[in-house]
This record gives C-alpha cells, sequence and structure tokens, in this order.
C-alpha cells in the first residue's frame, strides 16, 4: 500500500455528546477527535487572562507516555495560537485525539505496553484538531492544514516523499512536519534527522505546496497550476470541502 | 473538570412515571435494545461497538513478554479500561472515576476470570517468554450501558484479533513478522457477554435493559449478567440499589440468555463477513500458517 496515493478523509460531528468532534483518516492514520469548550477550568489549569487548551493525545494499544506528553506539548502550543484564548479567560477548551489506527510497518514486531507514536502521525492529529475546533464552533484566527514530508537519500541525489509510511519514516534521511495557517503563515516546522538547509528549504516548498494551494480563481491560472503541483493532496481545499459538506448538510431542511 | 449534570427533578419525574406505565423515552419495550452496530476496522483487532449513542472501541495487541514467576506456564491478558475525557468532561485523565473502577472489574470478571481466553496457549518457553495480550478499551461516546457495549468490544476485539506467528527451533524463538508468516488467531475458548438490568420503581418492579444516560442516572438499582450462549452464566454483580426479588433475578437470566444468544449471533455474522471480506483466496489461502484443530 503505497501512503501518498490516498486521498484525506474526514466526518464531522461524528460524536452525539461532545461539543465538537471529527474523525480524519490520511495515509493509514485515522484519528477521533472530541472538543469540549470552553468550559469550566480547575484551579490549577486556570489563566486570569485567557483559555488553557487542554490537548490529550491517547495512542490506540498501550499507555501514553513521554512521547505523548511531547506531542501534546507541541499541539497546545500550536493550536493555542490559531485559537483566540484571550475570549475565554478562566476557562478551558478541552481537545482530545484518540488514535483509531496507525499504519504497521509489516517488517517489523512492534512493542506494544509502551505505545511508540512516530512523528509522522502529527499531520493528522493537527488536521483531526482543527477540523473538531471548527465543528465545536471554538472562535479561531485561522485554520491550520499540516504534512509530513520524508527526505530520502539516494545515491547523490535527494529525494522528498510526502507523507510517508512508517517504513519510509525508517529508512528515511529526515523527516519535517509542517504545519500552516489560513494565511500562508508558518504555524509548525517539526525535523527530525539529519538534513542540510537545502533540504529542509525544499521539503518546506513542498509542504507549502500541499498545505497552501491558491484556490483556483481563474481557469488559465489553475491549469498552470495543476500541471506544477500535482504531488500530494490539496490540503486547505480539503478541509473547506469537508466542512462545506457538514454545513450544507446541516442546513439542509426536510 | 465540571461535574456531570443530573437531570432536575421534573425531567427524573417524568422518565420515572412513563417507565411506571412501562414506556420509554425512546419509544423501545422494556427488554430491547437500541440499534446495535460492530465493524472491524483494516487492522486485525479492532471492533467497534454502537449502541444507539453509545460508541466504544476496542483494540487488541500482543507483544512477547517474560511470564509472571508465580505462573510460569501462563501468558499475560490484560484490558485496560481508562475513560478519556472524550467520553464526556467529566472523566479526567490519569483519576479513575467510579465507573471506570466498575467497568474494568466487570470485564475482568467476565472475560478474564471465565477463561474465555487460554492463557496456556499464550506461554512459548516456559518461565521464560509468553505472550503478553492487551486489549485497549476506548470510549467514545457515553450514553448509558457502557458495561454491555464495552464487554462486546472487548469479545469481538478478540476473537478478531491474530497475534504473530512463532517457532521453536533449538531453544532460539523466532517471532515471524507480518511479511513473513501470516499471524494466527488466538485459541478462544467460549465468547462471554454482559448483559445489565437496570431496576425502576420502589421496590425495583420495573426491569428494563440497555438503559440510557438519563435512565441509568435515575435508577434504583442495576444488575449486570454474564453469560455465554450455552447460558452457562460467569458472574452475577448486583452492587448495592434496592433489594430486588430473587424470581425476577431468575427471570431477567433467563432473559439475558436470549440475548446473549443474539450477540453471539451477531459477532459470528460479522465475523464470518470479515473473514470473506479480507479473503484474497487462491495461493495466499495455501500460504497460510494457521493449521487446524
Amino acid at each position: 500500500m503505497t501512503a501518498a496515493t490516498t486521498t484525506p478523509e474526514a466526518a464531522v460531528g461524528v460524536l452525539p455528546r461532545a461539543d465538537g468532534s471529527a474523525k480524519y483518516s490520511h495515509a493509514g492514520y485515522t484519528v477521533t477527535a472530541s472538543v469540549n469548550g470552553p468550559i469550566e477550568a480547575q484551579r490549577r489549569d486556570e489563566h486570569a487572562y485567557e483559555a488553557h487548551v487542554d490537548v490529550t493525545v491517547r495512542p490506540a494499544a498501550g499507555v501514553g507516555a513521554t512521547r505523548e506528553r511531547h506531542l501534546e506539548s507541541i499541539l497546545q502550543s500550536s493550536l493555542s495560537q490559531i485559537i483566540l484564548v484571550k475570549n475565554f479567560p478562566r476557562s478551558v477548551i478541552q481537545i482530545v485525539l484518540q488514535i483509531e489506527d496507525s499504519p504497521e510497518n509489516d517488517y517489523v514486531n512492534t512493542k506494544l505496553v509502551q505505545a511508540s507514536l512516530n512523528f509522522a502521525i502529527m499531520p493528522a492529529l493537527i488536521q483531526t484538531a482543527v477540523l473538531a475546533l471548527l465543528s465545536a464552533a471554538v472562535p479561531m484566527r485561522a485554520t491550520a492544514t499540516a504534512t509530513a514530508v520524508a527526505t530520502v537519500r539516494q545515491g547523490g541525489a535527494t529525494k522528498t516523499i510526502v507523507d510517508p509510511s512508517p517504513r519510509e519514516v525508517e529508512t528515511a534521511q529526515s523527516v519535517h512536519v509542517f504545519a500552516f495557517t489560513s494565511h500562508d503563515e508558518l504555524l509548525l516546522a517539526e525535523s527530525e534527522g539529519d538534513f542540510t538547509v537545502k533540504e529542509w528549504d525544499d521539503s518546506y516548498e513542498t509542504a507549502k505546496a500541499i498545505c497552501c494551494r491558491p484556490e483556483p480563481t481563474k481557469e488559465g491560472i489553475a491549469m498552470v497550476l495543476d500541471d506544477e503541483t500535482t504531488a500530494g493532496p490539496d490540503m486547505r481545499h480539503f478541509l473547506r470541502l469537508a466542512m462545506e459538506t457538514k454545513v450544507a448538510s446541516d442546513l439542509y431542511w426536510k | 473538570m465540571p461535574r456531570e449534570a443530573e437531570p432536575s427533578l421534573s425531567e427524573r419525574q417524568f422518565v420515572l412515571q412513563a417507565l411506571q406505565e412501562n414506556l420509554r423515552l425512546d419509544g423501545r419495550e422494556l427488554d430491547q435494545y437500541r440499534p446495535l452496530e460492530l465493524s472491524f476496522g483494516d487492522q486485525y483487532g479492532v471492533a467497534d461497538v454502537t449502541f444507539g449513542r453509545t460508541r466504544v472501541l476496542a483494540k487488541a495487541s500482543a507483544e512477547v513478554t517474560v511470564p509472571y514467576a508465580d505462573r510460569p506456564l501462563d501468558g499475560i491478558f490484560n484490558i485496560a479500561t481508562e475513560l478519556s475525557p472524550m467520553a464526556s468532561p467529566a472523566f479526567e485523565v490519569n483519576r479513575p472515576t467510579e465507573t471506570e473502577i466498575l467497568l474494568s472489574r466487570l470485564l475482568e470478571k467476565t472475560v478474564r476470570r471465565s477463561g474465555a481466553l487460554d492463557t496456556e496457549s499464550l506461554c512459548l518457553v516456559a518461565g521464560q517468554k509468553c505472550w503478553s495480550v492487551r486489549v485497549d478499551v476506548h470510549v467514545l461516546s457515553h450514553d448509558g450501558n457502557l458495561i454491555d457495549a464495552a464487554c462486546l468490544a472487548v469479545v469481538a476485539a478478540l476473537r478478531h484479533f491474530r497475534k504473530p506467528d512463532t517457532s521453536i527451533e533449538g531453544g532460539v524463538l523466532t517471532v515471524y513478522t507480518a511479511a513473513e508468516r501470516e499471524a494466527v488467531p488466538l485459541s478462544w475458548l467460549h465468547s462471554p457477554f454482559c448483559v445489565t438490568w437496570s431496576f425502576f420503581g420502589d421496590e425495583g418492579e420495573t426491569a428494563v435493559l440497555d438503559a440510557t444516560r438519563l435512565e441509568e442516572q435515575v435508577r434504583v438499582a442495576s444488575c449486570t449478567v454474564s453469560l455465554n450462549k450455552h447460558g452457562e452464566i460467569c458472574q452475577i454483580a448486583k452492587l448495592g440499589g434496592v433489594p430486588v426479588d430473587a424470581v425476577a433475578l431468575l427471570q431477567c437470566t433467563a432473559v439475558a440468555l436470549t440475548k446473549v444468544k443474539e450477540f453471539s449471533e451477531l459477532v459470528d455474522k460479522k465475523l464470518a463477513e470479515d473473514v470473506k471480506k479480507r479473503d484474497k483466496g487462491g495461493f495466499m489461502a495455501e500460504l497460510s500458517a494457521e493449521n487446524e484443530r
């Protein structure tokens, strides 16, 4: 199964009891998120001037450990940037990300008691969180799109792989995760492995092409762009489409 | 985190009075389950169970570890139930509530202590290597009757699960990856299911199956019966609440048996469908490492 060929899929508002929820699957990863908020904060989480964004990442099997806490802290700081936290002082916006499925490496037997999340799951987590936040109607400065890019050195040449599979992550020289806001600003850049500035720049450009593809307004321009950037899915368009579908079905009155 | 909102007095009265007249808010019969759905994931050992608005996901997994010193011939089998704030904001991470403890204890008694999974078959090298099978129960949405849903999910996940194939040659244990050999199913002995009754009225005279959250909040007692399709009772738990007539309880277990047979049929049917879906036929079937017992 080549992960890069799959198109992302999303369902918004899947859980009846949460304020907002979303299920997202792409490149073998399936994540369900619920958002509750703004709700009353506990004493220790309370900020006097802004809302506390509480992110919980739960692995499909095994107990969450330091890796999950690390992912949580990255997600928390990124999402606090786009949520209008100043609007809700002394409250909590609670985001729970439950991983349902992650692609397995057929060539390695995994250790499970200590759940090991890999780096490449981060785009799926961010994307699901954003969809769930939109579903919960939490005010945000911008939406965000994210993608993972792996750099593989073959001979002298370097190759970038979009949405790498676990096997590709293992063999890759470096893996980068990028998230962009809907204003084309870089929200998150995390890298792992060995890379040069040139390679990082290439990965950045690849990721930006996926996350920040402009809306095709004029036909002529769209045609040119299509030729250039056929690699990888168009995340921004996907996010828009997922929400549009949801709104259309919600507003449909029988 | 905020506390769960209690139903208001009028809401409570409304539900109770309706039940006295043998009516339920969602129009079900007293001994009728909500629409039940079971689906399996792309991977082995993932089961998703939906009872109306209650949704539980169970995932089974296995790895090779060292057996406990006092049980060198047994494998390890664990069920982990941790309720996340996804089910309700009242649940907190790392702080188990009463619901969570009762749920994990009941699942433990039903599935583990009833010997549904043959733990001796999980032993690889006595005292040195064994399989550790673990089921993680994730409650995605909590709208009452978590116990029945979770138990069904756990049983379905374990029956769907395949562990990597192994071989021992000259004292060397080899665990084959999925690319080398097709994985093998667990040795499963019987499938127990939970059926939870809720009692209403001053003396618990109205017995109701598959209570929703609202009904659970206003009930006076509950009783969970675990049994398999042969009618062998694994456990009966009635934790507190008003006393219930013994004859009524016998009646409950009889009805529970018919429900368990339905669950059994459903799981069998879904598993067969799943096998058909995965069946690549021809050469792949011949390569399977599974032998008939």
